[in-house]
């Protein structure tokens, strides 16, 4: 279900950037939530002109003023303090990968309940509420 | 109105099979969802080889997010989820661990 849309000027980044930055916000979200590592994708798209980008779990678009845009979606449930603590991190660690400075990337998390969606043929639970998913689930990465 | 955005990795969805997989989702809508299912838009986004990651690996996970309108009770909504996901296998010949589905209420603010 953690969607990240990177927004990136085109060919900024190299593979190995983007490989890494997408392990690091798997080990951000995956430390600072109870999600599988496996749940997290992580998606690197050219920037608009417009600066902007639809909403994955919202229903409208999302505005941004700087070169580097990080638009997450996750389940809803956590705190917003979790939910702060992860957008923020997912920005230190693109911003020290990328190179870039910190103040040229930021970014926006939206949410909504797992039960709306599916995955691997199963409805998703909500957060904290793995475990027992997990056990009923082969998900291969 | 029901909207569609559906992310593919480059290589595993041909171009295709969009309008087989617009036809067939269209139908699930109707199926499903009835009358409000009258309107179906598409978007589809490319996410190019090697910047497209599941768990920090690459992935050949395909991403189907969708919005209907408000006030699908749970049980019509886990069946509309199914259906889709099962649709999309089918058409684009992958496993069920490859495709996420979701349907969020129209009017769901993030």
């Amino acid at each position: 279900m953690p969607f990240y849309r990177c927004l990136i000027p085109k060919d900024s980044l190299s593979y190995e950037q983007r490989e890494r930055i997408a392990i690091a916000f798997t080990d951000v979200h995956c430390g600072l939530s109870t999600a599988p590592r496996n749940f997290v994708q992580v998606a690197f798209l050219d920037s608009s002109p417009s600066g902007e980008v639809f909403d994955s779990h919202g229903n409208g678009v999302l505005r941004y003023e700087t070169p580097y845009f990080i638009a997450g979606g996750n389940r809803a449930g956590r705190s917003p303090e979790t939910k702060g603590k992860i957008l923020e991190g997912a920005i230190d660690r693109f911003s020290e990968i990328a190179e870039v400075p910190r103040d040229m990337v930021s970014g926006f998390i939206s949410e909504a309940p797992g039960s709306w969606t599916m995955e691997a043929g199963r409805i998703l639970p909500d957060p904290g509420e793995e475990a027992e998913w997990l056990r009923q689930t082969s998900s291969p990465a | 109105m029901i909207s569609f955005e559906i992310y593919v990795q480059e290589g595993c969805a041909s171009a295709g099979i969009r309008p087989a997989v617009e036809i067939a989702l269209e139908a699930v809508c109707g199926d499903v969802l009835g009358p409000e299912a009258e309107h179906v838009e598409f978007a589809w986004t490319v996410i190019a080889k090697g910047f497209g990651f599941r768990g920090g690996l690459p992935s050949t996970t395909s991403l189907v997010r969708s919005r209907i309108p408000d006030g699908c009770d749970r049980v019509t909504r886990a069946r509309f989820l199914r259906s889709i996901g099962n649709e999309w296998c089918r058409l684009a010949a992958c496993a069920q661990d490859e495709v996420i589905v979701s349907a969020r209420d129209w009017s769901w603010a993030g």
